[in-house]
């Protein structure tokens, strides 16, 4: 029978030696920061140092000065930006077009799954859900071009059919009525994205363990019982959470979708009620070369989502459902 | 699936109300957007394949009643068409896999829980998502740097997308650790772990984030509005936009195929400014439009793992 007798090396490292700092981590592990560091650095230069930029906020910009050299005239931007005449106009807006998209455009794509989910006939489910993102990868830049073409007053589809239908005895301008931008922002919205934007409940969806509606049939529950209690029941998660994130940005009105729909601003019949916070600000910052002001309007549009965005999450963590963090 | 699940258990339960608003709901829904979607292309591709003349008189929907590839000879005869759509080519292959590889690489190291400083370089890249200096200072910088009117605008500012980096970043850490751990013991650093033996099983990823890059580059029109001045610089969405603001610009390519400068709305041919938009927007989006079914799979599959790990 033997003792076990512990020896114990007296030139073992991990006692005396010094623990290596990070640099010297980091270098050990050259190969693995070495894939980190490209990313990090273009990360550093084109999402940091524009950044500083902000500065600019409390400066008045004269056109050749270098950024961020600028005479300080601490909050007079900020003061001019809430005294502004077209704020309250711009941010209506931008209010009015993000409410309908987070509304009604929020829950078109989730009925949309709902009801494919229940198609039986895989091969027509396979084929409309392909289609039904076509939309999403061509550009706003096209799209622009379908709806102009199709909501013509000459000779359009849209006005062809309505007239045809003894609807209307004349053309309807889309396009030369502020009245209408809104409805207009809104439905190309959803038929450009309605089907992308099911994607994510579509494969919540598919998640659902099979066994439960089996079990639901057993109890003799209807279909449209099965599609309340289970189906959607399932996806409510990521319904709160596709929520919260849509509400940061509720300041963010699709800029691409507007400057297209508008001609990048330039139909004088539209500004009233298309001109949102983004244009606006691309508008003053630059095309009027009022940097320093843009930035500053930048600037409290991310504070403002940013608070927002906190604020949704807290809401959603109270309430008890999954939040973002 | 519901549908597999009715046809196994023939349990023959009477049809209540509900279920027939709901098959009801269903198939108008299915309909509305299947035509809503497809009807506009299908019109702009018989618009653009049709005689313009033809076209003028009303009535076509999607099929072309005079058949002409009129149009399509006019635009590809065209030298600032082969411009542009090379610029679009070049910078979407270009910037795709340039920016695949710059941000799977970033996305590889933050998914590897070894690597020093991780914490931090995870939070240095999520907080620009929130927080960003803005166009203006942007702007700015992009001057400073000497990238105005260069084609590498298009390509350096985006080598990084922090979206796609995380959806990437995901799906590495969904990959079983054996495979780092073998490969290491091996005596692999890890350039060779990364190129070598993630990247070729990480074909859903890297379709998916190709997909999102490629589109992105083939549509953006915003950069070479305001970063390019260089007519040679130009991409297919720029010469759209011409269209867009300027109908006299279709006319003008219309019109060039009667060999001479009319001005006049052009009557009594086979193109017109119509129908030379339509072919020239249906060009734009055929690559794009052939390639992403092929990719669904995958950019499918990306999404469900994106959304599961959050």
């Amino acid at each position: 029978m033997g003792v076990m007798i512990k020896v114990t090396n007296p030139n073992a490292a991990s006692t005396t030696r010094k623990q290596p700092n990070f640099f010297q981590r980091a270098i050990e592990q050259w190969d693995l920061q070495l894939l980190v560091i490209p990313g990090i650095l273009l990360l550093f230069v084109f999402s940091y140092i524009p950044i500083y930029g902000l500065v600019m906020a409390f400066q008045e910009y004269r056109i050749g000065d270098f950024p961020g050299q600028s005479e300080w005239v601490g909050f007079k931007q900020f003061i001019a930006l809430f005294q502004d005449q077209n704020l309250p106009l711009v941010l209506r807006n931008t209010l009015a077009i993000s409410g309908l998209k987070l509304t009604i455009g929020f829950v078109c794509p989730i009925i949309f799954a709902v009801f494919l989910n229940e198609m039986s006939n895989q091969t027509l489910k396979k084929g409309i859900q392909t289609i039904s993102y076509l939309p999403h990868f061509i550009s706003w830049t096209v799209c622009a071009m379908l709806l102009f073409d199709f909501l013509s007053t000459d000779g359009g589809a849209v006005n062809e059919m309505l007239m045809g239908a003894g609807l209307i005895s004349q053309p309807i301008g889309f396009f030369s009525r502020s009245d209408l931008f809104w409805g207009l922002a809104l439905v190309s919205d959803i038929w450009k994205e309605l089907g992308w934007n099911s994607i994510i409940f579509i494969s919540a969806m598919a998640g659902v363990d099979a066994e439960m509606y089996e079990a639901a049939d057993i109890d003799g529950a209807t279909r449209a019982q099965k599609m309340w209690h289970i189906t959607i029941k399932a996806i409510k998660p990521t319904i709160v959470l596709l929520f919260i994130m849509n509400v940061g940005g509720i300041l963010n009105q699709n800029f691409d979708q507007i400057m297209m729909l508008t001609k990048q601003m330039g139909n004088p019949l539209l500004k009233e009620t298309a001109n949102v916070i983004d244009t606006y600000i691309f508008q003053v910052g630059i095309s009027m070369g009022r940097a320093s002001f843009g930035t500053a309007a930048g600037l409290v549009k991310s504070l403002i989502n940013f608070v927002l965005l906190i604020a949704a999450n807290t809401i959603a963590d109270k309430a008890g459902e999954n939040a973002l963090f | 699936m519901t549908g597999v699940k009715e046809t196994r258990h023939k349990m023959k339960v009477k049809k209540v109300f509900s279920d027939y608003v709901i098959i009801v709901s269903m198939v108008v829904i299915m309909t509305v957007v299947f035509v809503a979607t497809l009807y506009p292309f299908l019109n702009s591709l018989a618009i653009s394949f049709n005689n313009a003349d033809d076209t003028i008189l009303g009535g076509i929907t999607i099929f072309p009643r005079i058949p002409t590839i009129a149009n399509y000879r006019q635009i590809f005869t065209n030298p600032t068409i082969w411009m542009a759509y090379g610029i679009t080519f070049a910078r979407t292959i270009i910037g795709a896999a340039a920016g695949l590889v710059i941000t799977g690489a970033l996305a590889f190291g933050l998914s590897r829980k070894n690597l020093e400083g991780r914490k931090f370089y995870t939070f240095f890249c999520l907080i620009p998502m929130y927080f960003g200096g803005g166009l203006i200072p942007t702007y700015f910088l992009i001057m400073n740097l000497g990238l105005y009117d260069t084609f590498w605008v298009y390509i350096i500012p985006n080598l990084v997308n922090i979206w796609n980096m995380i959806l990437m970043r995901s799906y590495f850490q969904s990959v079983p650790d054996a495979l780092e751990e073998s490969a290491r013991i091996d005596g692999a650093n890890y350039l060779t772990i990364f190129f070598k033996i993630y990247w070729p099983v990480s074909t859903p990823i890297i379709a998916t984030i190709a997909l999102y890059f490629g589109v992105f580059h083939w549509n953006d029109w915003f950069m070479p509005n305001i970063y390019i001045s260089n007519p040679n610089l130009k991409p297919m969405t720029s010469v759209l936009l011409n269209i867009i603001a300027e109908a006299s610009f279709a006319e003008r390519m219309a019109a060039a195929g009667a060999g001479a400068f009319v001005g006049e709305a052009s009557h009594g041919k086979e193109t017109n400014a119509r129908s030379i938009t339509m072919a020239t927007m249906i060009t734009s989006i055929l690559p794009i439009v052939i390639i992403y079914p092929f990719l669904q799979r995958f950019f499918l599959k990306g999404i469900m793992i994106g959304s599961i790990k959050g």
